[in-house]
């Protein structure tokens, strides 16, 4: 049969199945059987049953529906790997990059939780790359380039890939089914699972594999839109529409420079390194939507108690991530420093402070306004907040655009000392010392939006961010995009080439200080209040770091950069004295010495700063493009082995001997 | 207003503003040299302050009632002025050579980020050594009050005047007659040139923050002497206004950097004469005391956008 | 009606310079400058190092003010206009040292090149509405059919960083990008600069064309005597920020003036031996 056909691996493929379904099949297995992927499946059916008395249907739903994105990806990633994949990577340094890239992860994330988890991840990771480059450089071992393995693929080997999938994920399925039959059945025959569920065992184990082959094809179809086709769709020249089929961007590709070149051929399929490919990156990002979509109602299976304690400084974090990626639009793309952003911050905290709660109208003596209506004025509150900053923005902007870049630095700095100064001055209007209190919370249908129950506010900061990340990417492709780039390229270029520099730089401001306004009415309806010591310039510093950290002009960079900043600043430092407390730890140990030697003032929380300060300095030296630069950033900063920019002859001054002689001109 | 109020913020303005000039100097010898703005050397300053002060206690000296007297006291005096000069100057190289001289050649951005990140490393250490509340600091020096008509003014302050304009007459003779001071102004202005003519650029550039952090150091032991406290924040806040103060007086022209010291000592001083307004009137809520760092900030941003190039400043258009 | 029918029912010049100076403190970079280009000519500046020439563009393209003089096209003063406004009114110009936005793609170069040809704002770059989408398909397919001005090779390279670029290859992008502003005047300072025989005939070939095909009227900064006395309609020299000489190539080739500026005056021993020369034939 024809299925039997596709379904029976050759030789080589074989190979590849065992690396790949093994590699995989080890993460899941952890996620499923210690990480309590499981408890999380069996709990929700239970529930579903009525066996549990859990009363929240809807919850269980939730839970359902991300199991089975998440499951239904592995399965497709599994098939799209399988076919991904060129083969002359090794097998071993597959499976060591996985138990390092997420073996140890997700571990550490276990036990220590996910931001010191992720903390520890990092450092390890950082310690890893520069391990394993040694050993390559010892072992005189380079990896094969992915120039080599581009190929082009004809009709047959096309099939061949769709059938590789195919394998793929079936068998992965098939494996994963099997693993998951003999660990229930131990459990069951251990009295660990209720006779109930067997039924549920069952089904399973067969929908498994039917559900990974057609995952499969999937997969395959995923795959295949990557491949260079043997019949190009166009000459490479002419296809100038923004994205044309993949087939003639690949054949593009072929004529373009080597280190352009390299970096597009981890895209394509066959690869090296599928795992890092952009088809990849989209299963990677499926399971990350669905994992930060669903958390609030997986977080009690994963993480125990404490949900609402993790859900609140999780919304914290996001509103770093909406300052983080405002602030790039102006150091990043126009690369305009600034060092005063905490002030656009605090306009829009302070809009809504004012606005939704009795300040405005105890100032203007007027009657309170209905709390219901104001809360339900918090949406289009939100955008005048944002918008009363970016009128700031241009504002504080405005003086700034003669400047060079570091006297532009200082005066925002300047602004960026001023603003809280006026809002802790002008206690007529601002309640000063003492801060605004009592802001009410928004409301939305019915939903409870009290300042102790952190989940709409989750969902809130997720679709901020979403919406943020949205306009910065549309930005960034666009006529405005590309003249801020060409400011921070290039002014006098820029100016010659059309782009008028007082009006894109203050959009750069403007536009920056729109989403610190967001954020910052987001933080004031949060905390349900806003106090000027919240406002310093130690906070513009550590937006600063976020963006240098993440990678200056780097979206994901950016992203990245905060939460990285926000955990070391709330957390991990805190963390550490936590742990130091207890008298059996090493950390106790350490900070008993460096106490009792002269230091009487230490705590880990104290050296914050320090941290920071040295965590900067280092990346400026080492790696000043930041963790996920953009790719231009990588360019600008350093040296490409292909640089070659060759100059012509000198020019030969007018009436030195044999001038004129070189050159006839009819 | 009182007359005899405004010749004495005067006076207070002038005291202050010179030790702004002192740490002005720094700034805007680092900036006319290598372009960049220095945001450690506040902070380098506030670690004089501590150096200060332990070297103090070596001697002896926890408070201002264990001050010593006579020759003893001039002895002490040259002992930790010299002290604090030195290891702040040592500072400063170090923090060149690690911080800044890997960035030499980078982006524009980056010597700036790295120098905001050793301000916050100095920041820490201060905050570890001393802790983070006010640091008395002892105010060995005889504090005796004189007056010239109702104008009151205090021998701290004389001593201010003198180390401050020696040093500064000092600096001014060695950048204008000797060799190095030569050699500092020809890599200030074309640092290719200057290499090409036989001039070690990178000891020049060593020299210059060396000497500048000197000054700060110095600034230290007097600003200490006068005020009696410190705090690990103090290097952040003066080296603002000091940073404001070289703007001012054109970053890079030393002159200028003395001028506008004393020019913004002067303005905070008359901040706070600013009335009260909280109950009517002209003024500002809370007085002008509370917002003379918002003043201090508004001068500069006027200066920056009316006369870029500060006042004795010149113009270096860019070569197109 | 354009600026071009314009000026060519007038028959106004489509660039003049009157009494045009530039001080810079004490230097006189320009002094008292009168130049007119006419439709559609080649015209050269050309002079010894130092004759403020590319202060002359800077001062057309309004990076630098005039001290005193005025600055027209096409009739209209330029005066006081920032260098957008004047890509805007039809004068487009590359620098001597090629400044192109070096961390931007060769067609991304272009791209902002038609930063004034587009009318996306910040609204329609969020939203994308489909007029938004066609402007920017639009606007990447004139672009390819810029480069296409100087051969395939440009258009295969589209997507490199021109960091990468060769010079050559640099220079055409640059030009590109201003060609894609749809200027009336085009600025070119020392467009041959760097390059080698071969490349600096392929050079002069694609300026005639630029003339030629696209209609432009060029003014050209030059050092390569060759170069310009074979491609210019009219010659301008300029020395120490004045006007030396001026007219057709030959007559400015013979020009004393001219000669001495770039060679110095004859000395007497030069002289002599000159003669020698001259008397041994």
């Amino acid at each position: 049969m024809a299925i039997a056909n596709a379904l029976v691996p050759a030789r080589d493929t074989r190979a590849l199945l065992i690396k790949w379904i093994v590699g995989l099949l080890v993460p899941i297995a952890v996620f499923t059987f210690i990480w309590s992927g499981e408890a999380i499946i069996n709990n929700a059916l239970l529930g579903l049953l009525g066996l549990l008395g859990v009363s929240e249907i809807s919850i269980l739903i939730q839970v359902a529906i991300f199991i089975l994105i998440f499951y239904a990806t592995v399965i497709a990633l599994a098939g799209y790997l399988v076919a991904a994949d060129s083969g002359l990577r090794g097998t071993i340094e597959l499976w060591i990059d996985i138990a390092v890239f997420v073996l140890v992860p997700l571990f550490l994330v276990l036990s220590q939780g996910l931001i010191i988890g992720l903390a520890l991840c990092a450092i390890i990771w950082v310690v890893y790359f520069f391990a394993r480059r040694r050993v390559y450089k010892a072992l005189n071992y380079t990896p094969p380039t992915p120039l080599l393995n581009l190929k082009v693929l004809d009709a047959e080997q096309r099939v061949e890939v769709k059938n590789r999938a195919i394998m793929g994920s079936f068998w992965f399925s098939a494996a994963l089914a099997a693993v998951w039959l003999i660990v229930d059945l131990i459990f069951y025959a251990v009295g660990q699972l209720p006779t109930t569920l067997l039924v549920w065992v069952a089904i399973r184990t067969l929908i498994l594999p039917v559900a990974g082959y057609f995952l499969g094809m999937l997969a395959g179809a995923v795959a295949l839109r990557r491949t260079v086709a043997a019949k190009n769709g166009g000459n490479g020249g002419n296809s100038a529409d923004g994205g044309g089929g993949p087939a003639s961007r690949q054949s593009q590709l072929q004529v373009l420079s080597t280190t352009r070149f390299r970096e597009e051929a981890k895209d394509l399929v066959p690869n090296d390194l599928p795992l890092r490919s952009s088809g990849a990156q989209r299963f990677y990002l499926i399971l990350l939507v669905a994992f930060v979509l669903f958390y609030p109602v997986i977080d009690p299976f994963l993480f125990g108690f404490g949900t609402n304690g993790r859900l609140a400084g999780y919304g914290d974090a996001g509103y770093y991530v909406i300052l983080a990626l405002g602030l790039n639009i102006v150091v990043g793309f126009a690369g305009l420093l600034d060092l005063g952003y905490v002030a656009f911050f605090a306009i829009g905290a302070y809009t809504w402070g004012i606005f939704g709660s009795t300040q405005l109208t105890n100032v203007l003596n007027l009657a309170p306004i209905n709390p219901h209506l104001l809360s339900a004025l918090f949406w289009p509150m939100l955008i005048v907040a944002a918008l009363v900053a970016a009128l700031f923005g241009v504002l504080l902007g405005a003086p700034t655009l003669r400047l060079r870049g570091d006297y532009l630095a200082i005066v925002t700095l300047g602004f960026g000392e001023i603003v809280p100064i006026v809002f802790l001055e002008l206690d007529a209007y601002t309640n000063g010392t003492n801060g605004i209190v009592g802001v009410h919370s928004p409301s939305f249908f019915g939903i409870d939006w009290s300042v102790v129950t952190p989940v709409p506010y989750y969902y809130l900061i997720l679709a901020l961010i979403a919406f943020t990340i949205f306009t910065n990417v549309r930005l960034r492709d666009s006529r405005l995009g590309r003249a801020w780039i060409a400011i921070r390229e290039d002014e006098i270029a820029a100016a010659s080439s059309g782009v008028n520099l007082v009006t894109t730089k203050l959009y750069a401001f403007g536009t920056g200080a729109f989403f610190s306004g967001i954020a910052g009415a987001f933080h004031t309806a949060k905390l349900g209040g806003v106090s000027p010591d919240s406002f310093s310039f130690g906070d513009s510093v550590i937006f600063l770091a976020m963006v240098v950290i993440g990678g200056i002009g780097s979206i994901p960079g950016v992203i990245v950069g905060a939460l990285v900043v926000y955990s070391i600043n709330q957390f991990l430092l805190a963390q550490l004295d936590t742990i130091a407390a207890d008298p059996s730890s090493v950390l106790f140990a350490i900070k008993n010495f460096i106490i009792t030697h002269g230091i009487q003032g230490f705590t880990f929380g104290n050296i914050r700063n320090l941290v920071f300060g040295v965590i900067l300095v280092v990346i400026m030296i080492y790696r000043p493009e930041g963790l996920i630069p953009s790719a231009r950033r990588r360019r600008e900063l350093r040296h490409t082995e292909d640089e070659g920019v060759e100059l012509g002859a000198l020019d030969v001054v007018p009436g030195a001997p044999g001038f004129e002689s070189e050159v006839r001109v009819e | 207003m009182n007359l005899t109020l405004l010749i004495q913020e005067l006076v207070i303005g002038l005291t202050t503003g010179l030790i702004y000039a002192l740490i002005a100097l720094g700034y805007t010898m680092v900036y006319g040299i290598i372009e960049l703005i220095n945001f450690a050397h506040g902070d380098i300053f506030m670690i004089g302050t501590f150096i200060c002060i332990s070297i103090f206690g070596a001697f002896g000296i926890t408070n201002s009632s264990s001050a010593p007297t006579g020759f003893n006291l001039v002895g002490v005096l040259v002992v930790t002025l010299l002290g604090s000069m030195v290891l702040c100057a040592v500072l400063g190289v170090v923090i060149e050579r690690v911080a800044y001289r890997p960035l030499r050649n980078a982006p524009r951005l980056a010597p700036l980020i790295s120098a905001i990140g050793v301000s916050l490393i100095l920041e820490d250490i201060g905050k570890l050594w001393k802790g983070i509340t006010i640091v008395p600091f002892p105010q060995i020096f005889p504090q005796n009050t004189y007056y010239i008509g109702p104008v009151s003014f205090s021998s701290v302050d004389i001593l201010v005047f003198v180390v401050a304009i020696v040093l500064m007459v000092a600096l001014q003779w060695m950048v204008t007659s000797t060799r190095i001071g030569r050699a500092m102004r020809a890599v200030a202005q074309d640092r290719e040139a200057a290499a090409l003519m036989g001039v070690n650029v990178n000891r020049i550039i060593a020299i210059t923050f060396l000497i500048g952090a000197g000054l700060a150091g110095a600034a230290a032991l007097i600003w200490g002497l006068k005020y009696g406290n410190t705090n690990f924040t103090l290097g952040f806040t003066l080296g603002l206004f000091a940073f404001t103060a070289a703007v001012l007086g054109g970053i890079g022209n030393l002159v200028g950097a003395m001028l506008g010291g004393v020019l913004i000592g002067v303005v905070e001083a008359l901040a706070t004469l600013i009335p009260d307004s909280t109950n009517g009137g002209f003024g500002l809520p809370h007085g002008g005391a509370p917002w003379h760092v918002a003043i201090i900030f508004i001068v500069l941003i006027l200066i920056l956008v009316f006369r870029p190039s500060g006042l004795l400043g010149q113009q270096t258009p860019e070569k197109v | 009606m354009g600026v071009e029918q314009a000026v060519e029912q007038t028959n106004e010049p489509m660039l003049k310079l009157a009494k045009v100076s530039k001080h810079f403190g004490g230097l006189a970079a320009v002094q008292d400058l009168d130049i007119e280009v006419l439709p559609k000519e080649i015209i050269s500046i050309i002079g010894p190092n130092g004759a403020g020439k590319t202060t002359v563009f800077n001062l057309i393209t309004g990076i630098y003010r005039p001290s005193s003089g005025d600055i027209q096209l096409a009739g209209q003063s330029l005066s006081g206009l920032s260098p957008d406004r004047v890509l805007k009114r039809g004068i487009a110009r590359t620098f001597q040292n090629i400044r192109l936005f070096n961390n931007m793609t060769v067609l991304e170069n272009v791209l902002v090149g038609q930063h004034t040809q587009l009318k996306a704002r910040i609204l329609g770059s969020v939203f994308r509405p489909p007029r938004v989408v066609n402007e920017e398909v639009e606007a990447r397919r004139r672009a390819i059919e810029l480069l296409s001005f100087f051969g395939s090779e440009l258009i295969e390279r589209q997507e490199e960083y021109v960091i990468n670029l060769s010079y050559a290859f640099r220079r055409r992008v640059e030009i590109a990008r201003a060609l894609a502003a749809k200027p009336k005047l085009l600025l070119l300072d020392e467009p041959t600069a760097g390059m080698n025989e071969a490349e600096t005939l392929d050079a002069v070939k694609y300026v005639r064309r630029l003339r030629d095909e696209l209609h432009l009227t060029i003014l050209l900064i030059e050092h390569k005597l060759a170069v310009t006395m074979g491609m210019s309609d009219r010659i301008y020299v300029l020395d120490y920020g004045r006007k030396i000489a001026e007219g057709l190539p030959e007559e400015v080739r013979r020009n004393e003036k001219v000669i001495a500026a770039y060679l110095g005056t004859p000395t007497k021993r030069g002289q002599e031996s000159q003669e020698e020369q001259e008397g041994v034939e």
